[in-house]
């Protein structure tokens, strides 16, 4: 299944402001959300994300959105179900909190618990097709927001965020991963995956080490490069052309699921579309 | 091996499994024992914290052990803090005021430098997140402060450092400034006329105290 690519830069370039929550816009030009919900459904995308990455409640409150939790996923979702073309999926897009659980941090698994149970019965009620969990890096915070996904009958993909390192791959808070994966699924999630951070070449092996390990599908969703800070912004060394392969590859080493992180636009899922569907008709 | 020595080892070990508990009795017994005060810093925390820096620069530790690891050194640095400005060191290399500049929320990496500062003498006044400059200036004028640190984490934020940088200057404070955050590099450092730059923890802990000593002899 090919997911859909970035979301934050798209909405940069579709204006919007600077240091602006991007949920903001599902209220305030819900068509130029659905636009880019379009482009990927028209790239070839089978899934695309709501634009809820930020909305559970303790975040929102950070962006001046504060109590407005099920408006805002009500509002994504509907964009996002009026953009489908066919049979379209859905996924109601869960991203960190952005608060820390000890000793980072002061916050506690119960305020998480609660704060994504939250969000995902306003995507649930709003008819989202599956919830996707991404981006995480606590083990424990993820495994909240899967408990909490599951308690909405709906189907949960959970991904988190890992890096490379001499030992292996682990979160920065130091969760390995395949324990991790394996821990997602056992808290119920329906597939499991890692996203962001790592550039395409680089997530392959991550699949490899991942997919044998974990009785569920797995997804990847790498990043469009490695960035680099220009006077016009964040840009991204990957080409279209090279990360489709990569995403090929992923395939290979047993991903079931897999689309495109920060810095990936329509044009980076039309390339995997063409080369996933070659590969299908060899 | 005497007594003495194995009490720094213990306070070593300490630090760096993040016992804040056990640093903090040990820094007590290092002193009830007559141990001298700057000894136990040096030879029994500071090898600790250094033990955990170097195991979070091979990606053997990560951010919950670093950071334990330095509030297992700021406990003991508390209880050893009186001793220590009794005899005259007044342990505090400088004075830093530190925070993320305005429109960015982000503050893991801040926190951490934050940390590391503290655990490393530094006294450290941290105003959080989205801080505008004023903020900064203002605080920094309060305590007389050695180094303002701030911290951007969007290339949309990063401006608001330069800002700073700017305010700074025109501000007659002595304070040096040290920028950092994931997309700040070397040349936007310099390109906003900071006085160092630092991309990880460790290395800021390094940078401020060059900077600090740089103060200090004006």
């Amino acid at each position: 299944m090919l997911l859909d690519g970035g979301f934050g830069s798209m909405l940069i370039a579709a204006g919007l402001e600077a240091g602006r929550a991007p949920e903001w816009w599902n209220l305030e030009h819900p068509e130029r959300v659905g636009a880019i919900h379009r482009a990927y459904f028209e790239a070839g995308s089978d899934v695309v994300h709501t634009n809820t990455f930020g909305a559970n409640p303790l975040r929102l409150a950070a962006g001046g959105l504060g109590g407005r939790c099920r408006e805002i996923n009500a509002a994504a979702a509907a964009i996002a179900r009026r953009s489908r073309l066919g049979r379209g999926l859905v996924a109601g897009d869960v991203g960190p909190t952005g608060h820390m659980l000890p000793p980072l941090g002061t916050a506690t698994i119960e305020e998480f618990r609660a704060a994504f149970r939250e969000q995902a019965e306003a995507l649930a009620a709003a008819g989202v097709d599956l919830i996707s969990i991404e981006t995480m890096s606590d083990l424990r915070e993820a495994r909240a927001a899967v408990e909490a996904a599951r308690a909405t009958g709906l189907a949960v993909h959970a991904s988190m965020t890992f890096e490379s390192r001499p030992r292996g791959c682990f979160t920065i808070m130091g969760d390995p991963l395949v324990a991790s994966l394996r821990a997602l699924v056992e808290a119920g999630a329906d597939a499991v995956g890692c996203n962001c951070s790592v550039t395409s070449a680089a997530m392959v092996a991550m699949v490899a080490q991942a997919a044998p390990a974990v009785p569920v599908p797995v997804s990847a969703q790498p990043n469009a490069g490695a960035p680099t800070v220009t006077p016009d912004g964040v840009v991204y060394d990957a080409s279209p052309e090279a990360f489709a392969r990569d995403l090929a590859a992923m395939v290979d080493a047993g991903a079931s699921l897999v689309g495109g992180c920060c810095g990936t636009t329509p044009e980076f899922i039309r390339r995997a579309r063409s080369v996933l569907d070659a590969r299908e008709t060899r | 091996m005497n007594d003495r020595q194995e009490l720094f080892a213990a306070l070593r070990e300490a630090v760096l499994g993040g016992d804040d508990a056990a640093a903090g009795r040990l820094a007590g017994e290092a002193l009830a024992g007559g141990a001298p005060s700057l000894e136990a810093v040096e030879r029994g925390l500071v090898p600790g914290i250094h033990e955990a820096g170097r195991l979070w620069e091979e990606g053997e530790y990560f951010l919950p052990e670093l950071v334990t690891a330095a509030q297992a050194m700021k406990a003991a640095m508390a209880v050893l803090q009186p001793a220590l400005a009794g005899a005259g060191h007044g342990y505090s290399i400088g004075r830093v005021v530190i925070g993320t500049v305005e429109g960015d929320i982000h503050d893991i990496g801040k926190s951490l430098v934050a940390t590391m500062l503290s655990a490393n003498g530094f006294s450290v006044v941290d105003e959080g997140a989205g801080v505008p400059a004023g903020r900064f200036l203002d605080r920094a004028r309060e305590v007389d402060a050695d180094l303002v640190c701030a911290s951007a984490l969007l290339t949309t934020t990063m401006p608001r450092q330069k800002e700073l940088a700017a305010a700074l200057r025109s501000s007659g404070l002595r304070a040096r400034l040290m920028v950092g955050g994931a997309p700040v590099t070397r040349s936007w450092s310099e390109a906003i006329g900071a006085d160092g730059w630092a991309d990880n923890a460790l290395a800021a802990v390094a940078v401020a105290r060059r900077l600090a000593a740089s103060g200090a002899s004006d």
